[in-house]
């Protein structure tokens, strides 16, 4: 076992802890920025925490710190077990079984450590420079990053566990400015893998200067009700929005939009939704989560029907369920519930044969504002970019317009879901492909 | 006791510099918090953290180089200044910083460290706000309330000499507060908070903030839906701000400009607002949630006039884009942690009192949207383009205030909007938030007096009708 946890966990346990938990973490980060073809920062560091986790009597009590002299680590437990005085005793508060925790292969690249710093300088500069020169009206590149971290978790706890893994990330990212007389659109566009060797610089740059160019020309467009269209990542920013309700902390705090609805039509009956964090290209996928309990794979709505809600072993608890291995956290926190790789599983249709269905609606290619969507009520009414759809083609481009409605409206509304599945961050790794809702309406002049 | 003994800061700053480079700075920062919740009338989550680090930055032909740690023993700094020196990257470019004038400010006095008081006290707060809130009415189901303190101190020490100290100690209530009637579900919150000690709460009451909040979600509960269309809007005061801050502020800030990403970019002495618009980003204000001392760069911060009677004057420098615009930094150098370099940022900025009472402004109004309280917002800084929840909002008939609406938003163009504010009031009011940028959190002030904006568009779910506004 690690040294610093033995520690930890056999002093708390002298000062009256019945049950203790250490979480540690460290990582690496190496971020280039790259601007005008010269390399404007790098950033290279290792960081490193310490979570402390003790139960007394049913109570929780909690501390962390980024130190780890001895006086730091006496400190963190003597914080832990006095913020534990003063929480609520609760017979929930249990650590989870001691079970075997399979393992998770692909999560760290063999490449990852090889990799040659300036190689990785050269993306930032390549991506900048390849952006520039697609389309006359992109001159501007505002941010060109190329950006890898590996991560490597431990827990220890008091029954037993001693679990560990690392994972390896790597990503580019690039936003560029489209100017046409006095009008500037920018776009943005990103690729991920688990490292350099995986990214697709010239896909990324493409897609940002075709976001940005694409929008030159947009005009706000009058009010009214329409089928909408919603690209992938439109569509996976309303399942992040979703992804926090169907926690069963949130639903036994009346936060969930879900709430009482287990076995019940919640959508419509093509939408399928799972969150798994075992995903092999997930870039949330883990081998256990934060309470070192086994991922798995939770279907959430199957046909339209809610299947469940994702717990940790608190959770579970409390309403006699099983953990699905959903515990979330950092060194700094408490595992808390929350997903992983989120999936709104594709359909068989093609995005272009989907679009064909529209013969006048609009096609959401970002949502803006999404900060703003009511969580608990689901009612949301967001800005957006996109283009007006005439007879399934793409046509003039459309800004200053809002669209109005409600998540579960959203996703009762969804008449058509296409075969194109792409992946962003929206509060975990969520993917949907191309769907077409019924109608919404739209705010405009 | 000194965060970082002088001696050793002066070796790693020597040794960063070993391979050639123009500057080296180290930043080395401590932060203790605590924070507790009271959810369902019951303590959960009392916790702390104590967080310590430090970053190295270097510069080098206009290149920045920047490695942090956790390891502030001498042989963990002294191997950071090794690496800085060994990986820093080497540009062409011309070297140049803003210069740094002017005497740090002491820091916003604190009376009662937060650390010193028993968590105790912190919970009876809690427990009496948990109380005030559910009080207000059998509609409401759901009560949070938090705490939260953090007492950072931070050290700024460069190779030409500089070795300034800042500590900022901040305490914060929050209450959010759901409200239920037949199936519908409405929420509200509050947030109040300074940098100040603990004495913060003899003057302000937890349980009065608990009980606006559960007001207002009851309120909300009638609420009609929003209309959808184009109308004048009249923003409230106080956290209204965030307005400004999103659809204008961030579009001053020189990184933006440097880059050619804003809109604003290039037009100094121009006529950007209204001429009745003057609006400020001052880092000076005492005991405010974006007050500093120093800025992260070790800058003393100032009242730095970002648009006077709707001219532009100024944008928001750190050192780095000060010096490649030929400008003085203005003390916006700020970052969320010794994990991150410093980026031109906003401290408390406000749109200044005008000469109308709220009264005026809504009588002034034949009909329109009346946006009392925002939520968030986001902006797209280089179109100008923004997007805002409208969290209390009523609409306005006959120069009155009608019934209240809910679920709208305001969309519009910061740069247009700004020409657009026709009236601007005078009760003034700052408010706390936290404001993200390139993944990085700081704490700012965002305030304004109640503000009338000819024309925006509304969005709502309400009744649409094409070119009229139906309830």
């Amino acid at each position: 076992m690690n040294r610093v946890a033995e520690y930890l966990i056999d002093r708390s346990r002298a000062q009256g802890a019945e049950e203790v938990e250490v979480f540690l973490s460290r990582g690496t980060e190496f971020t280039v920025r790259a601007f005008q073809a010269e390399v404007e920062s790098l950033v290279a560091a290792t960081s490193r925490g310490f979570g402390l986790r003790t139960l007394r009597e049913h109570r929780v009590g909690f501390a962390y710190t980024s130190e780890s002299d001895p006086p730091a680590l006496d400190a963190l437990v003597d914080e832990a077990l006095r913020n534990g005085r003063y929480n609520h005793p609760d017979e929930a508060n249990v650590l989870p079984e001691r079970l075997p925790v399979p393992e998770l292969e692909g999560l760290v690249s063999p490449h990852f450590e090889s990799a040659d710093p300036q190689r990785k300088i050269q993306f930032a500069l390549d991506l900048e420079r390849r952006a520039i020169a697609i389309d006359p009206r992109v001159r501007r590149v505002s941010d060109a990053v190329y950006s890898d971290g590996s991560g490597h978790v431990e827990i220890y706890n008091s029954r037993g566990l001693e679990a560990q893994f690392d994972r390896t990330i790597a990503y580019g990212v690039v936003d560029v400015i489209a100017e046409q007389d006095s009008e500037m659109q920018s776009g943005f566009a990103f690729t991920h893998g688990r490292d350099i060797q995986s990214l697709d610089l010239d896909a990324a740059a493409k897609e940002a200067v075709e976001n940005a160019a694409g929008l030159l020309g947009a005009r706000p467009v009058p009010t009214a009700s329409v089928p909408v269209v919603l690209h992938p990542h439109a569509a996976a920013m309303i399942l992040g929005l979703l992804g926090g309700s169907f926690s069963a902390e949130a639903v036994l705090k009346r936060r969930s939009l879900l709430a009482g609805k287990v076995g019940q039509a919640v959508a419509a009956e093509m939408v399928t939704i799972t969150d798994d964090a075992r995903l092999p290209d997930g870039l949330a996928s883990r081998p256990f989560d934060g309470e070192g309990v086994a991922s798995q794979r939770n279907e959430l709505i199957r046909s339209g029907v809610l299947q469940g809600y994702l717990h940790n072993t608190y959770t579970a608890r409390r309403t006699k369920g099983q953990s699905t291995g959903s515990a979330v956290r950092s060194y700094k926190s408490v595992p808390e519930v929350g997903v992983s790789n989120l999936v709104l599983t594709p359909g068989s249709i093609s995005r272009e044969a989907l679009l064909g269905q529209v013969a006048n609606g609009l096609h959401v290619s970002q949502l803006h504002g999404l900060n703003t969507v009511n969580p608990v009520s689901g009612d949301f009414s967001l800005g957006l970019t996109g283009h007006w759809i005439e007879n399934g083609q793409l046509t003039r481009p459309v800004r200053e317009l809002t669209v109005a409605g409600n998540l579960i409206e959203v996703l009762k509304k969804v008449v058509a879901v296409a075969s194109d599945i792409r992946f962003i961050f929206a509060g975990g790794f969520c993917g949907s492909p191309t769907l077409l809702i019924e109608e919404l309406p739209v705010g405009g002049t | 006791m000194p965060l970082v003994d002088q001696s050793l800061v002066d070796s790693v700053i020597k040794r960063a510099l070993a391979s050639g480079a123009d500057f080296a700075e180290l930043y080395v920062e401590r932060k203790r918090n605590q924070s507790i919740s009271v959810e369902e009338s019951k303590v959960q989550r009392v916790s702390s953290g104590n967080d310590r680090g430090a970053g190295l930055r270097i510069i080098h032909g206009g290149v920045v180089s920047y490695i942090y740690t956790e390891d502030l023993s001498s042989d963990g700094l002294l191997k950071t200044a090794e690496l800085a020196a060994a990986v820093g990257q080497r540009g062409g470019g011309r070297f140049a910083l803003g210069q740094v004038t002017g005497t740090p400010h002491a820091p916003q006095p604190v009376e009662v460290p937060p650390e010193s008081v028993d968590p105790e006290a912190k919970i009876e707060l809690l427990l009496e706000a948990d109380q005030a809130a559910r009080d207000v009415s059998g509609s409401i189901r759901q009560v949070a309330v938090a705490y939260g303190d953090s007492a950072q101190e931070v050290l700024v020490a460069n190779s030409e000499g500089m070795h300034h100290e800042d500590a900022r100690t901040r305490v914060r209530l929050m209450v959010h507060a759901v409200a239920e009637r037949n199936g519908e579900i409405q929420t509200a919150m509050e947030a109040p908070g300074l940098q100040r000690g603990f004495e913060f709460f003899d003057e302000t009451s937890a349980a009065a903030f608990a009980r606006a909040a559960a007001e207002r979600a009851v309120m909300l509960l009638d609420a009609a839906p929003s209309p959808a269309g184009s109308m004048p809007v009249v923003v409230g005061n106080e956290f209204g701000g965030v307005l400004f801050h999103e659809a204008c502020g961030h579009g001053l800030e020189a990184d933006f400009v440097s880059k050619g990403s804003t809109v604003f970019g290039g037009k100094l002495g121009q006529a950007v607002a209204s001429p009745i618009v003057t609006a400020i980003d001052d880092g000076t204000m005492p005991s405010r949630w974006g007050t500093l001392g120093v800025d992260d760069e070790g800058v003393p911060t100032r009242r730095n006039v970002l648009i006077q009677d709707g001219v532009l004057v100024s944008y928001m420098f750190d050192r780095l884009r000060a010096g490649q615009q030929g400008h003085q930094p203005t003390g916006n150098g700020r970052r969320q942690s010794y994990q991150h370099l410093p980026i031109p940022r906003m401290t408390n900025t406000f749109i200044s009192a005008g000469a109308h009472s709220v009264g005026d402004i809504i009588a002034a109004t034949p009909r329109g949207l009346y946006a009392k309280k925002l939520g968030a917002g986001q902006v797209d800084v280089s179109s100008g383009d923004f997007v805002f929840a409208v969290t209390e909002g009523y609409l306005i008939e006959g120069g009155r205030i009608g019934r209240a609406v809910r679920g709208a938003t305001i969309v519009g163009n910061g740069p247009r909007a700004l020409h657009k504010i026709d009236m601007v009031g005078n009760d003034l009011k700052l408010a706390p938030g936290s404001c993200g940028k390139e993944g990085q959190m700081v704490p700012v002030s965002v305030g304004q007096p109640t503000i009338r904006i000819s024309e925006l568009t509304v969005g709502g779910t309400g009744v649409v009708r094409p070119g009229a506004m139906q309830v």
